[in-house]
């Protein structure tokens, strides 16, 4: 018994340096998502240009979507436009914008003003390409907090019935979307 | 040429660890005395060949060899030349090589002061060491090659040092770190040696002592002056952030601190002999382990290097060869060893015991903590993070008792210790440090029961009775004057360490009760009052440093009754290759607290957002660490390790 004691280091090394093994050859920058299968999360938002239209779960549903979490104010979302553009015009691919509010801070004077937004948004939009159905205003950003986003731009494949079922962090260019997004995104636009 | 000759240089430097691996540890079982007396010129031999690399190197980056791709990723011609030599060391490549430097130096520093040991001993310890260093030039040589030119295609201008290590704090705290680490590397060869031997006396534990002491001292310095660094340098006044890379650092450190204790009931008691060389094994193994999270890319973490898989696997099989070889030899050697000493439940072995504890304790959390997010994402759990709370928690709780058992243990004999003689000088003890923990509390704070009390009353406990105890230790000798002198070096490091440890947690309570911090924008002439001070802004404008621009800001800092504290000036630097912003904080430092001010961007209506802070005994914390490190200092000079081996060991015996 006590000549076994003596290999429990030795055992805890070995169990550990397994775990290391494959730690190596997994991207720790990696996330699973864990909205990945799960429906939407409730919201009932506006919509950017004209907010008396409100959009739930419910209205977006009935055919695929990428959902595209994105700011004026991040410069890598204004980088990506381009290439989303011509995914909306060459392939058809639905893409709907969830535009993240950063907070205004009061003690810099700062106020939120809808018409000065939708001016920034439209000339930019113009400058860089829109690729974008519509846009959701998530003002108050709780939607973007239950969806899980660390930051812009993110983007989510949502199907036809709202589950959502890729979480991407980061842009979106020609190789990620070939090689990560394009395969699921056209397995859920091809169903009915 | 002279990259060439660097490449050369350690190439030979190869061989040399090649052969020192191979002859001394064959002529140990032949007992071939010419085999075991070649470890030593080889050793020298070796060091001599690295130096002479890592030379090279540092020649390169000096003269601006952008044909180097280390250099031309690394440094640019506009760097200052003080961070040209250190940026030597800025890279995976660089760093690499510094380690297999240090690693040479104190193979030669072994050969050169192991005079007193016996021949078979020595050389097997530098066999092992040997061996130790052909995987690490290994590395270095095959897997991440230093001098690897870019010909015929090279940059004319290099892509500049990382800005956050553009600091004297980068200058010396790698290096620092790598000795600390690496240091550990004598104590493993030792234990390992031991093993091999079957020869388990105390002998090895008095000789490996003065070594895991000077390995703990560097790995001391270096942790504290990596924190100072993140404080002075990352603008947001933290100075400790359970990031990865640090873990990897503390455990070696806490393993090596609980090894320091654990070596003195071995070589003083001759017990816990197969925990020592446990420990001895784990200091190197943690080390180890720290630079394959650190350059396998494994973790994520602001320190490190570029991922890649092959650097990782060739890494992970060096680690399952040295970790997992020398854990197999501990298994199938050490179940027969058993000690004869006895003691009783209330002695010193009790005490260290509970030290030793403790500290694994600690290590083990954070251990857990570092790798469980690894474990759990690779077991298909999906991704966790954990983070400062966690870690905060589980130190506070250890902290505790581990503190109440550092002010007691130093009263207690070896074997027995009657409880009886002890209340009288403990009730005391506890007194003054009643008295003085509610004393500095009521003149820099106002006393309430939180966190930093806790503190402040468990280093009055561990700092008082540090100091009752030598001062009673003094008295034995007749009088305290005639006692100075003769009390022995390694008593006097050991109160001076305990007592950095209580200026530490009191540091630590203090500061993370009290700091006050506010994000305000400032125009110039606006004025700011945190904590009882009124800060002014005067003036921002431009910079213009040799690889950088950006702005300055000019503060006053008052008291609210208008009394002048200091002027402060805080910068934000953009540098002009890299394209990063980094804040330099303006920091008034004075014991009782710190001033801290960090520039952040500019807003609209010429302001500026400005970060303030008061952070109430935030300097203890290096205080603490700096003392520790001194106390390893002074024990290091005691006179028994001055002695030779085979005398101290007959003086003991």
């Amino acid at each position: 018994m006590r000549k076994v004691l003596f290999y429990i280091p030795l055992l805890a090394f070995l169990g550990l340096s397994l775990f290391l093994l494959s730690g190596l050859f997994s991207d720790p920058r990696e996330r699973d998502s864990a909205i990945i299968g799960k429906p939407l999360p409730q919201f009932a938002l506006p919509d950017l240009m004209s907010p008396e239209q409100i959009w739930t779960p419910e209205n977006l549903k009935g055919e695929a979507y990428l959902l595209n979490v994105w700011g004026i104010w991040c410069p890598t979302c204004n980088a990506e436009l381009g290439y989303m553009s011509q995914l909306r015009n060459e392939q058809g691919v639905r893409i709907i914008g969830l535009y993240y509010v950063l907070p205004e801070d009061p003690m810099f004077g700062e106020v939120f003003d809808l018409a000065k937004l939708q001016a920034d948004v439209q000339s930019r939009l113009q400058a860089f390409g829109d690729p974008y159905q519509f846009n959701i205003l998530d003002r108050q950003r709780r939607l973007s907090l239950d969806l899980g986003v660390s930051g812009a731009p993110e983007h989510f494949i949502v199907d036809a019935d709202g589950i959502v079922r890729a979480h991407h962090i980061g842009d979106i260019n020609p190789q990620v979307w070939r090689s990560k997004l394009a395969p699921i995104y056209q397995q859920w636009a091809a169903k009915p | 040429m002279i990259p060439e000759l660097g490449q050369l240089t350690l190439t030979f430097a190869f061989a040399l660890s090649v052969l020192l691996g191979v002859i001394p540890l064959i002529g140990s079982y032949t007992a071939n005395e010419r085999a075991l007396l070649v470890a030593k010129p080889l050793s020298v031999g070796l060091f001599v060949f690295t130096l002479l690399a890592f030379l090279a190197l540092s020649w390169a980056f000096y003269h601006d060899d952008f044909t180097v791709i280390n250099v031309a990723s690394n440094s640019s011609s506009i760097l200052p030349w003080y961070f040209k030599l250190t940026a030597t060391w800025g890279s995976h490549e660089g760093s690499m090589l510094l380690w297999v430097m240090i690693l040479a130096a104190w193979t030669a520093l072994v050969a050169q002061y192991s005079k007193g040991l016996p021949l078979l001993m020595q050389g097997r310890i530098l066999g092992i060491m040997g061996l130790i260093n052909v995987g690490f030039i290994a590395f270095s040589l095959f897997m991440s090659n230093p001098f690897e030119r870019s010909l015929p295609f090279y940059p004319v201008e290099g892509s500049d040092l990382n800005p956050l290590l553009q600091d004297y704090g980068m200058i010396i705290h790698p290096p620092l770190l790598y000795m600390g680490y690496v240091g550990f590397a004598v104590s493993f060869a030792f234990a390992i040696a031991a093993l091999l031997g079957g020869k388990f006396d105390s002998t090895w534990a008095r000789w490996a002592r003065p070594w895991t002491l000077a390995a703990w001292l560097f790995l001391t310095l270096g942790i504290m002056l990596g924190s100072w660094w993140a404080y002075k340098e990352l603008g947001w006044g933290g100075w400790w952030f359970w990031d990865p890379v640090e873990n990897a650092s503390f455990m070696p450190w806490l393993v090596g601190t609980a090894l320091i204790h654990s070596l003195a009931v071995t070589e003083k008691r001759g017990t816990f002999k197969s925990w020592t060389v446990l420990l001895a094994l784990g200091a190197f193994s943690l080390s180890l382990m720290g630079a394959f999270l650190v350059r396998s890319g494994v973790l994520v973490s602001v320190h490190s290097f570029a991922a890649d898989p092959e650097r990782g696997v060739f890494l992970l099989i060096f680690l399952l060869l040295v970790i997992g070889g020398s854990l197999l030899l501990y298994a199938s050697r050490m179940h027969s060893v058993r000690s004869q000493a006895r003691y009783e439940l209330f002695s010193r072995e009790v005490m260290l015991w509970g030290n030793n504890v403790f500290l694994l304790t600690a290590t083990l959390v954070v251990l857990l903590g570092t790798l469980f997010p690894l474990v759990h994402k690779e077991l298909g759990l999906g991704s966790i993070s954990i983070g400062e709370p966690f870690f905060n928690q589980m130190f506070y709780y250890l902290n505790i008792p581990f503190a109440l058992l550092l002010g007691l243990g130093p009263w207690v004999r070896w074997k027995q210790q009657k409880a009886a003689p002890l209340l009288k000088p403990l009730s005391l003890v506890a007194i003054f440090a009643l008295i003085l923990a509610l004393g500095t509390m009521a003149a820099t704070q106002s006393i309430a029961a939180n966190l930093a009390l806790l503190g402040l009353l468990l280093g009055a406990w561990v700092g008082v009775s540090a100091l009752f105890e030598i001062y009673q230790r003094l008295q034995q000798f007749g009088s305290v004057t005639a006692g100075v002198a003769k009390l022995q070096a390694s008593h006097y490091g050991m109160t001076v360490a305990h007592i950095g440890f209580a200026v530490m947690i009191v540091g630590i309570a203090m500061t993370l009760t009290y700091s006050e911090e506010r994000d305000v924008r400032m125009a110039i002439g606006d004025r700011v009052v945190l904590a009882g001070y009124e800060f002014e802004l005067q003036d921002v404008y431009k910079l213009n440093g040799p690889n950088y621009g950006g702005e300055a800001a000019e503060l006053d800092v008052r008291t609210v009754d208008g009394r002048y504290v200091t002027h402060l000036h805080a910068e934000k630097r953009e540098y002009n290759i890299q394209r990063m912003v980094m804040t330099e904080a303006a920091i008034h430092a004075r014991l009782s607290r710190d001033l801290y001010v960090s520039l952040g961007e500019a807003l609209p209506g010429n302001a500026w957002a400005i970060r303030v802070y008061v952070k109430p005994f935030v300097r203890w914390i290096w205080l603490g660490g700096l003392l520790m490190a001194i106390g390893a200092l002074i024990s290091l000079l005691d006179k028994r390790y001055r002695r030779t081996g085979t005398q101290a060991g007959a003086q003991h015996a």
